[in-house]
């Protein structure tokens, strides 16, 4: 058994790697810029030259603090035309632009010359003095240098370039910045005519060491030993800890810490699910057990169609509708139709304790229902098939009566496909019912993951996601385990298992 | 030999779906689901005639003319409207007498005379009772009947396109991994190790620079991204074929090389369907499509690829028992390749299994695209379904039809599936005969 849970567990490595890596392959890919996000600031054309450089400066130094300076991944296969050192460039816009550019034009020296001319001439831009003459020119120029970071299509760069000729032919007191424009539109004609199309059908491959975002990301820099108890770390510099240490990271929006703005959430939808999963038990087992006990008879029929019915309601709809019908608008206030109570945290334990119990019914009901509805069929099927056997038989042929024989000889062997189901608990714990806490406002995993991924707070997103499936996987192995301890036919040390 | 070989495969096997059908028959519940279903789908194709704002035919200026068909014909743009109706009110251009549809709505018109959600009890401020909103309106004015006629397309689409999919990776993986197990797929050594040595270089081909190509085809339209990443996959196809049938071949002759080893395909598969099977996949889905630009067509393949795990585990399983079966040694010892046996001879005998999980897999991917068009995500706000329509009633708490008609057609359609789904399980496993 021990040696069965410890392959088990050495089989999780692999499966944990390929989860981590798609969550983190999406999260990368994720749109929006999370240092602008944290900053709460989106770098316009215009402003003051001070400032603008006190912006990039914050942009940087937060940047390298969540550690998205770092190459993304341990090796990186991309064509000869992009150079190995793009991570480095800050935005995630200008690297766009860049990888674009390198691809049309093959060149990465020219390709980077120009990037370097394009910084150059909004440095001049920024700290050419404004006057009366000049003011309105410049504002538009500053505009024009902007929008060439987003452009990598010939056509629309050329239209710039023309654009700000036009702008400069027509504004006096722009001399100064001259001599930058004409280096960067040598640059591109450099970029144009030393085009190398073979670049980017060649293939190149580079590594990038330990220090990646995704080793960072998963590991942490902090070093494993000095995370030994008794190991003095006062004095170790690290940035993150790491995922398996329990770092997840920082959120984007209140910059807490995730781990902590999960374990809110999780405390309510941990609640809600514990109890709906209590009360499904509760109510399907005896309820399965009597529908296959009386089989054929007017009330399993009964039992079965209003099962089948229950389970096949879409949550979501029943609990529109008991939203609709039972929490004020028209019809019957019944009900509080959001959130767990206003109630302070310093009104008496009771009060409060009512008031949230109140706000539950509704959830827990829509929670409810489907599962045990759904638990009750799985009952049903395993006690019928369970009293088929010769041994049923055997016991009432014996003269047990009815009661024994079914308690005590057939329910516990009908136990079985239950409990595969409890594998599913682990997970739902963590995940809830996304669109029930939704829907009733509960501020549990549901609602927040939602609400973070709405506003692209990916860290968030991607610890639930890479939680919840480790918790399937143990989920998984606890109900593999617990299906030998009840059935004592199943083991795990004879060969081809699989 | 071939025309009296197809005779006898084909006598046994369509007597096999006629038992099938018989047996099904038998399940009236399971039949008048099916039929609900054909109902369903004739609803869905004849949608444009069922509800539209256009007249189904009607006389203007002397000309009879169609502009339901005449819209198909402009959507493939071999026409164009006239003046008169380019931007016109349908309802207000003076016809000489003009033909409607049962309902005379498109979902996206805005009745604004009926706005604020009119109920189909409520007073409607209508001119006669062929412009009534039989099932009221919504917040903005839609027509609710007809939101739920078009709905239905949308709602048979995604089972249809995630499902196929999803059979498509189900079976090509969970045949190969149970036909082949741990053992049976042998190549030689050069073969193995050349193909792992040039994958990542025709991906580099196929996908990696064509990345601009196909980021561009997906933001302009889901059908050009289609046709990009098809061209994408020939290329990737091209490479290894020549690999494989031209190179391959010409090294085999050297000893070392053309050693057998057998490839634990049964293991990396049965891995990847742990794999998937433990990802959250509503989580899975709702992120990559948070990413994404919003699309049906995305949310469908993206169900389609989460999905499949079910049907290829159900295949695996049946080939497992198949392969070991004498007809198939049989199928083997007469030359045949291991692909004809597989596609002719070993699937088809394992099919059952997976028209069931097919059938519960089409419930179950309408139910999820109409939670994520519940909430909010995935679909363009534009797109009326079933799961949109209900998600406006938590806006109107006050309208009780937009709480129960559009559930109770997603409740009905997704009841619909699962018991043509018992009643498969019941005609198909002949043990559960009674």
């Amino acid at each position: 058994m021990l040696k069965y849970i410890l392959k088990r567990i050495i089989i999780f490595i692999p499966t944990l790697i390929v989860i981590s890596l798609l969550t983190f392959v999406i999260s990368i890919n994720a749109p929006g810029d999370p240092v602008d996000t944290m900053l709460n600031k989106t770098s316009g054309g215009d402003g003051q030259a001070s400032q603008k450089l006190a912006t990039e400066k914050a942009y940087i130094a937060l940047r390298h603090k969540l550690g998205l300076d770092l190459p993304v991944f341990y090796f990186s296969f991309t064509n000869s035309a992009v150079a190995d050192t793009l991570y480095k460039i800050p935005k995630a816009n200008h690297r766009k632009t860049l990888e674009r550019l390198a691809h049309n034009y093959g060149v990465w020296k020219n390709v980077s010359d120009y990037y370097q001319d394009i910084h150059e001439f909004e440095m001049a831009l920024l700290f050419t003095e404004r006057d009366s003459l000049n003011s309105e020119g410049l504002r538009t120029v500053r505009d024009y240098v902007n929008t060439l970071y987003d452009l990598y299509e010939e056509s629309k760069i050329l239209n710039i370039f023309s654009n700000l000729d036009f702008t400069f032919s027509q504004t006096k007191g722009l001399e100064k910045v001259q001599p930058y424009y004409k280096a960067l539109k040598n640059a591109f004609v450099r970029m144009q005519t030393e085009k190398n199309p073979i670049a980017k059908y060649i293939p190149a491959f580079h590594w990038y060491g330990f220090n990646n975002q995704y080793h960072r990301w998963l590991f942490g820099d902090k070093p494993w030993l000095s995370s030994l108890p008794g190991v003095d770390d006062s004095n170790v510099q690290y940035t993150s800890k790491g995922f398996l240490r329990g770092d997840f990271g920082i959120s984007y929006q209140d910059k807490r810490p995730v781990a902590s703005v999960i374990w809110d959430a999780m405390r309510w939808t941990f609640i809600l699910s514990t109890l709906s999963i209590i009360l499904a038990y509760f109510i399907a087992i005896p309820l399965g057990v009597t529908s296959a006990v009386k089989k054929g008879t007017t009330t399993e029929r009964t039992i079965t169609t209003v099962l089948f019915i229950l389970y096949s309601l879409p949550s979501f709809w029943i609990a529109t509708m008991l939203i609709t019908f039972f929490c004020g608008g028209d019809y019957f206030d019944w009900f509080p139709a959001f959130g767990l109570g206003s109630l302070p945290e310093s009104a008496p334990f009771w009060d409060r304790f009512i008031e949230t119990a109140y706000h539950m019914i509704l959830p827990l009901f829509c929670l409810t229902y489907s599962s045990f509805a759904f638990i009750s069929r799985q009952m049903r099927g395993g006690m019928l098939s369970v009293l088929g056997q010769d041994y049923i038989r055997t016991a009432r042929a014996k003269g047990l009566d009815e009661k024994k024989v079914i308690w005590k000889h057939a329910f516990r062997n009908s136990l079985i496909p239950i409990i595969t189901l409890f594998a599913s608990v682990f997970p739902l714990a963590i995940s809830g019912s996304f669109v029930i806490e939704i829907i009733f406002s509960i501020p549990g995993m549901g609602k927040t993951t939602l609400e973070a991924l709405v506003a692209r707070n990916y860290p968030i997103v991607f610890t639930v996601m890479l939680l919840t499936a480790i918790l399937t996987l143990i989920g998984n192995l606890v109900a593999d385990v617990l299906y030998a301890v009840v059935d004592p036919r199943i083991s795990f040390n004879k060969k081809g298992t699989s | 030999m071939s025309d009296s070989n197809i005779q006898i495969q084909q006598k046994p096997s369509e007597s096999f779906w006629k038992g099938v059908w018989k047996q099904f028959v038998k399940n009236k519940l399971a039949l008048y689901s099916f039929r609900f279903i054909i109902a369903l789908v004739f609803i869905a194709v004849f949608a444009d005639f069922i509800a539209n704002e256009k007249p189904l035919i009607a006389k203007y200026k002397g000309e009879i003319i169609f502009p339901v068909f005449k819209e198909y014909i402009i959507d493939l743009g071999l026409s164009e409207w006239p003046e008169d109706f380019q931007n016109a009110e349908w309802r207000r251009i003076e016809f000489d007498w003009a033909v409607f549809p049962l309902v005379p709505y498109l979902p996206k018109n805005i009745d604004f005379a009926n706005a604020q959600s009119v109920g189909p009890f409520d007073e409607q401020r209508i001119e006669s009772l062929r412009w009534k909103h039989w099932l009221g309106t919504d917040e903005l004015g839609h027509d609710v009947l007809s939101g739920m006629i078009h709905g239905t397309r949308i709602a048979l689409l995604v089972g249809l396109v995630s499902m196929s999919i999803a059979a498509f990776i189900g079976i090509l993986l969970g045949s190969i991994a149970g036909y082949f197990g741990d053992t049976k797929l042998q190549m030689s050594r050069i073969r193995v190790i050349l193909n792992l040595v040039v994958l990542p270089f025709a991906f580099f081909y196929a996908f990696g620079t064509r990345t601009y190509i196909l980021q561009d085809a997906l933001s302009s339209s889901f059908f050009s991204f289609l046709a990009q990443l098809f061209v994408s996959i020939v290329i990737m196809g091209a490479i290894l074929f020549v690999l494989n049938y031209l190179i391959v071949p010409r090294l085999k002759s050297v000893k070392a090389f053309s050693k057998k080893v057998s490839i634990p395909v049964d293991i990396l598969i049965s891995r990847l369907i742990e794999v998937m099977v433990s990802i959250p996949t509503l989580f899975l889905i709702i992120s990559i499509i948070a990413i994404a630009k919003p699309s049906i067509f995305i949310v469908m393949a993206v169900i389609g690829l989460t999905s499949w795990t079910g049907i290829a585990r159900f295949i695996r399983a049946e080939l497992l028992r198949v392969r070991s079966l004498e007809y198939i040694e049989a199928a083997n010892a007469l030359g045949y390749s291991e692909f004809r046996t597989i596609l002719r001879h070993a699937i088809p005998n394992a099919l059952s299994p997976v028209l069931i999980a097919i059938a519960f897999g089409i419930a179950s991917a309408i139910l999820t695209e109409s939670t994520l068009s519940f909430i909010g995500i995935g679909v363009p706000p534009e797109t009326m379904t079933w799961g949109s329509l209900l998600s406006s009633a938590r806006q109107s708490t006050a309208a009780w039809w937009l709480a129960i008609f559009p559930g109770f057609a997603i409740f009905l359609t997704v009841t619909v599936y699962n018991l043509v789904g018992e009643g498969l399980t019941d005609a198909l496993d002949p043990r559960l005969k009674k």
